[in-house]
């Protein structure tokens, strides 16, 4: 009983300022999301403050076209579209990334540094412009099209832009620097004394890489695949501009609900229902992540 | 480097004023949310210069947004430029202020078809800017067919395949598809919308995008053939960029659509809001707006110095039906909704 009456010590009033700052960004906002996904949508947009499960009802059951409720798979079809394409995007990242961030840790401290630099550039251009740049590049007259024209290789490549391919495309670029980054960082870190040592006990390239290189690397590329994936899972520009808007991700689909349905509840119950999607990944590798660190403090 | 400067200085006057709103502020300036590019810049000079008044002007790009932004509270605009429709919804909704406009000098600019309509039955809230309607165009270059039904649209033939453009909004979209089967707009039918799903089902093959973006390259620069799109838009691209276009006359009917300027509820600046909607009805500046903008205008003109006609400017003069864009219920709304996430799943 008694601890419990303590002041709290000076360090926790110290962080009062970013714990404020959390409240007001953060946690408020979302308490808002809530409240707003239990609300009555209204006649046209915008909310009542009438309590109801209907919006996270509708997620999962709908009217059909005779008018009666069914299970309607509409919109797990566009969070499954959306977990795989963001899968997806995490393994071609983490793909590319490897090799590139090891051949930017074997060059020299300048080169690395100008290297560096060149992978944070596009941080600097604007989300939209990038993207938009890759409408000029797959596009009918873009570069790629231009290319196998001259080459003779084909004339009929319309077909690029406006695609699942051409959304992949954008994706990777857009968050492939955030995996090269951390990855970068724990191969900086390993020792290079362990690669030599399993060189000496007869360990091939490959077992190397195998069991030395990639187990120690293997935060950073956890810590990679959270920053791509995350992100990935709320991506809006990609469908659009280079999917052509024919299919959505759930991006898309909450924006549906906040602008043309009207349907601001259903909007932000499925922004919730993404959210602990993400929640619950984090914590599960958290869990993961601690547990194994148990093991290996216990061992 | 003045230019410039001024501009800068233009851009920070008035952020600070839509952050603060003190009233010191708001005295001299007035901001406008408008359809992207649809207020012509030399009127707006002019304006500034008469009336000593600091002008910005943002842009929106749908309907949906315009309302949302008004719908998620102070939006800091004293002036939208809403389609009729929503000019309605607004209305019932409580998000326009009542400035009278039936007794402003403007009310007496607009020509007497578009008076006191059935969006603003007492004509008090809105003064309209410009009218026209959406249908589709065709690049004569790759597609020589017909364009006198929506059927080469909606149900187009095999070499059309991924060479047809939708617009990415259901509202723009589905009274087309609407007209094209006979249906009411705004319908409450499930076994009506069902038919209009199909109809759009069946489209989707042939649709490379449904966007409503950069559209002036897609078919002036013959990535498609066809694109969802509006009659002055088509005629300017045709005009000013001589892209060989065509504006489609589909005998089932084009989708009619009128804007208006209106002015949010609470608006800092409701004088100067005022000011601007009559100085843009008068006959001189109102001919300035229709030469920039290229959409039929709703309010009286110079005929002497408008620049469009029958002849050199036919998309401004349909030759068949136009049925105005409704606003719907939202039973019906929910249909649409509906239509266009099956669509698009």
């Amino acid at each position: 009983m008694n601890q419990r009456l303590r002041l709290p010590s000076w360090n926790v009033l110290g962080l009062l300022p970013a714990q404020l700052i959390m409240l007001l960004t953060l946690i408020i906002p979302v308490g808002i999301i809530i409240l707003v996904s239990f609300s009555t949508r209204g006649p046209y947009g915008g909310f009542d403050y009438v309590f109801t499960t209907a919006p996270y009802k509708q997620i999962l059951f709908n009217e059909g076209w005779s008018g009666e409720l069914e299970f309607n798979p509409q919109y797990l079809i566009v969070v499954a579209r959306t977990v795989i394409l963001s899968l997806a995007t995490t393994i071609i990242c983490l793909a590319l990334s490897f090799p590139v961030a090891y051949f930017i840790s074997l060059q020299k401290t300048s080169a690395k540094m100008l290297l560096i630099y060149l992978v944070t550039l596009p941080f600097w251009v604007s989300m939209i412009v990038r993207v938009y740049s890759w409408i000029i590049i797959l596009g009918n007259d873009g570069v790629i099209a231009k290319a196998l024209r001259a080459l003779g290789i084909t004339n009929n490549i319309g077909s690029l832009l406006f695609t699942d391919t051409a959304m992949l495309i954008g994706l990777v670029y857009s968050y492939i620097p955030l995996m090269i980054l951390p990855v970068f960082a724990s191969i900086e870190k390993l020792d290079p004394a362990l690669v030599e040592a399993s060189h000496d006990l007869y360990g091939s390239r490959l077992t190397t890489l195998r069991r030395v290189i990639l187990p120690l690397c293997r935060p950073g590329m956890v810590a990679g695949a959270i920053l791509v994936f995350v992100p990935c899972l709320g991506a809006v520009l990609e469908p659009v501009l280079l999917g052509g808007g024919k299919t959505m991700m759930m991006g898309n689909l909450i924006q549906l609900q906040f602008g043309a349905a009207r349907n601001w509840p259903l909007g932000a119950a499925i922004s919730i229902v993404l959210m602990c999607a993400v929640m619950i990944f984090l914590l599960w590798r958290g869990i993961h992540a601690m547990r194994k660190e148990g093991r290996e403090n216990g061992a | 480097m003045s230019v410039k400067i001024r501009l800068s200085m233009l851009a920070a006057a008035s952020a600070f004023s839509l952050l603060t709103s003190l009233p010191a502020w708001a005295e001299g300036s007035l901001s406008i949310y408008a359809w992207a590019d649809s207020i012509a810049p030399e009127a707006v000079a002019k304006f500034e210069k008469e009336t000593g008044i600091k002008v910005t002007v943002d842009a929106f790009s749908s309907n949906e947004d315009l309302l949302t932004k008004l719908q998620a509270g102070s939006s800091g605009y004293d002036i939208v430029t809403p389609s009729q429709h929503f000019v309605k919804i607004m209305i019932d909704s409580g998000l326009l202020e009542d400035i009278g406009a039936s007794s402003m000098p403007a009310f007496q600019q607009i020509l007497p078809e578009w008076q006191k309509q059935w969006w603003d039955p007492t004509g008090n809230y809105s003064v309209p800017l410009a009218y026209g309607n959406a249908g589709f165009t065709v690049n004569r270059n790759l597609y020589k067919g017909p364009v006198d039904s929506w059927k080469v649209y909606f149900e187009p033939s095999e070499e059309l395949k991924g060479k047809i453009a939708s617009l990415a909004q259901a509202d723009e979209v589905i009274p087309a598809a609407q007209n094209y089967l006979g249906i009411p707009y705004c319908s409450e039918d499930p076994k009506e919308m069902k038919r209009v799903l199909d109809l759009l089902q069946a489209q989707k093959p042939f649709v490379a995008a449904y966007s409503s973006d950069n559209i002036e390259n897609r078919i002036g620069g013959g990535e498609v053939a066809m694109h969802f799109w509006w009659d002055g838009n088509t005629m300017r691209v045709r005009r000013n960029d001589k892209a060989n276009v065509e504006y489609a006359m589909p005998k089932e009917g084009l989708v009619g659509w009128l804007d208006s300027y209106a002015v949010p509820k609470g608006a800092a600046n409701l004088d100067n809001a005022k000011k601007f909607i009559d100085f843009m009805a008068k006959e001189e500046n109102a001919t300035i707006e229709y030469n920039y903008y290229g959409h039929s205008s709703p309010v009286k003109v110079d005929a002497s110095k408008a620049l469009y006609n029958k002849e050199n400017a036919p998309e401004l003069f349909p030759t068949v039906p136009v049925k105005m864009g409704q606003a719907c219920s939202p039973a019906a709304q929910e249909l649409v909704t509906k239509v266009w996430t099956q669509l698009l799943q």
